[in-house]
């Protein structure tokens, strides 16, 4: 990976953990009480199993209640360097700025900054709305500008996909870096490659591997937009064991844990 | 300032399908959400109400299922919400609606100013919010993607045409129907919903609104769809070119088949 020698941001895994993504709270007010205490519930079973909650924003471009208001609604215990809040590039300036003052204030540090999928319910943040120049605001920006503008506080994460074109998705990697990323998580890993192999060998900073926890595989040919090949049935659970002895070391992102079926096994 | 904004809930964009026998819109199973436009409009409401006081009435007709979208504007901010559902309400095209409409305002006391999205992304005519200006005896302006206040009873606004643009001055009681350009609508909060999920929503039937029978539903419409059958769209796929802009570019131009319009 040549990314500069420089990366002095980067911090030491202290043991393997899990970051488990929450499904999160759609908007409406159907079974909202409801909704909220099965989010709660959830969320207190990973904390309290020493693992870390992801929480993400308006994933797929679906509105869903943002992690910040979830914890400060809920009253919600934050560990330290346990809850990591998704920030893509659909806000307006003063929505970006009360949810990162807000996860400040609760004592989120670690923030995952993606794009995103956005949709037409979802304002889009502009060039001018960072004091920046340029065509549009990506992840690249973002982790840029909270890193000026909040510089330290948090740590930020950045997505790899790969699945894009490699040439293209690396150049991007770099300029996440550069930006001031000080970790990486890539899209669900299904098997080994030669492209996370080489991420695992190279990346100067703290690689999450993302797993996909559903059976239904097709389901991530559908998010990612490339067809996956499932020929036999898919196990999520042995998919996962082999990754984690294959790239020893590493954490790992669950995508899609079922709670009910898979929770115990996975983090036991 | 008293204002009514009045919403539509309409079919999930990503998800209408059109039954290939009936060419009818396959609503089962289908989600709903409010109308994009009228977000545009619920927003510059609350921003004015923000800035120079009154309150902010949301007014929709439809299904009983219609009150989640009036959940989402109390959510939002709004006021009060209004929902006017009766079986006999059923059929009604634009001319019956706004006359449906028009009676809900006038039993609100009427409105300062009204507001509407420029049109409802399932039906398409931008013919409800004009209709219930005429309706009302109302002066109105569509496709506004700006506006001001000249003084408290005057508004400048700006509407979008083909190739330009018109720049009006109206005297309240007014209606507007809204572009998108018009603002940046927020996005509702959790506090906002908790906010709404107890709030009350005035629910009037014909019997509450007393309607002329001849004017409302079916018979009420002169409106006829005589037929109607799905777009037929260009088959698409996506190809991937690897190589420098370069190659890109030159793999794009001998790709594309320009009409002959445009050589």
């Amino acid at each position: 990976m040549p990314v500069k020698s420089s990366q002095n941001r980067s911090y030491k895994i202290q043991k393997v953990v899990y970051q488990i993504e929450l499904p999160m709270v759609k908007h409406g007010t159907e079974n909202l009480a409801a909704r909220l205490g099965a989010f709660a519930e959830k969320y207190c079973r990973v904390i309290a199993s020493d693992h870390v909650v992801s929480l993400t924003d308006n994933a797929m471009g679906q509105l869903a209640f943002q992690g910040h208001e979830l914890l400060r609604e809920l009253k919600l215990e934050v560990p330290e360097h346990r809850v990591m809040v998704h920030i893509n590039t659909f806000h307006t300036p003063a929505h970006l700025h009360e949810i990162l003052e807000s996860c400040g204030g609760l004592g989120v540090r670690d923030l995952l900054i993606i794009s995103g999928d956005g949709s037409v319910r979802l304002p889009k943040l502009r060039p001018a709305d960072l004091g920046i120049g340029g065509e549009a605001v990506t992840s690249v920006e973002l982790i840029a500008y909270i890193r000026k503008n909040f510089s330290g506080f948090f740590r930020l994460g950045a997505a790899f996909n790969q699945y894009e074109p490699p040439d293209h998705e690396h150049a991007k990697l770099i300029r996440k870096l550069e930006a001031g990323a000080d970790f990486v998580i890539t899209q669900p890993v299904i098997a080994p490659t030669a492209e996370i192999d080489e991420l695992h060998r190279t990346l100067p900073v703290p690689l999450f591997l993302e797993a996909w926890m559903s059976p239904r595989i097709e389901l991530l040919g559908e998010c990612i937009g490339c067809q996956i090949a499932s020929g036999s049935a898919f196990d999520p659970i042995e998919v996962l064991h082999r990754l984690e002895t294959r790239y020893a070391g590493r954490s790992f992102y669950l995508a899609l844990l079922n709670f009910a079926k898979q929770f115990e096994l996975v983090v036991r | 300032m008293k204002i009514i904004v009045c919403i539509k809930q309409v079919p999930a964009a990503a998800s209408v399908r059109i039954d290939p026998v009936t060419l009818q819109l396959i609503r089962e199973g289908v989600g709903s959400v409010i109308n994009p436009f009228d977000y545009h409009a619920l927003e510059a409401a609350l921003a004015l109400r923000e800035t120079a006081g009154g309150e902010v009435t949301v007014l929709t007709m439809g299904p009983p299922k219609a009150e989640t979208a009036l959940r989402e504007a109390l959510a939002l901010g709004a006021d009060r919400a209004v929902l006017l559902t009766d079986r006999a309400f059923a059929g009604s095209d634009t001319w019956a609606t706004a006359y449906l409409l028009s009676l809900a305002v006038r039993k609100l006391g009427g409105a300062d100013l009204l507001l509407c999205g420029k049109q409802a992304i399932d039906g398409d005519t931008a013919q409800v919010g004009p209709q219930l200006a005429a309706r009302l005896g109302i002066v109105q302006a569509t496709g506004v993607s700006e506006l001001r206040f000249v003084d408290g009873a005057t508004l400048e606004v700006r509407r979008m045409l083909d190739g330009g643009g018109d720049l009006l001055r109206l005297r309240l009681p007014a209606l507007l129907g809204v572009e998108r350009d018009l603002n940046r609508p927020r996005v509702p909060t959790l506090p906002g919903y908790l906010r709404a999920v107890d709030r009350p929503v005035t629910v009037w039937s014909a019997a509450e609104l007393n309607p002329d029978p001849a004017l409302i539903g079916l018979a009420g419409s002169p409106t006829r769809v005589v037929s109607s059958r799905p777009a037929e769209l260009p088959k698409r796929d996506t190809v991937l070119v690897r190589g420098s802009s370069a190659d890109g570019a030159a793999a794009i131009l001998r790709c594309w088949k320009p009409r002959k319009e445009t050589i």
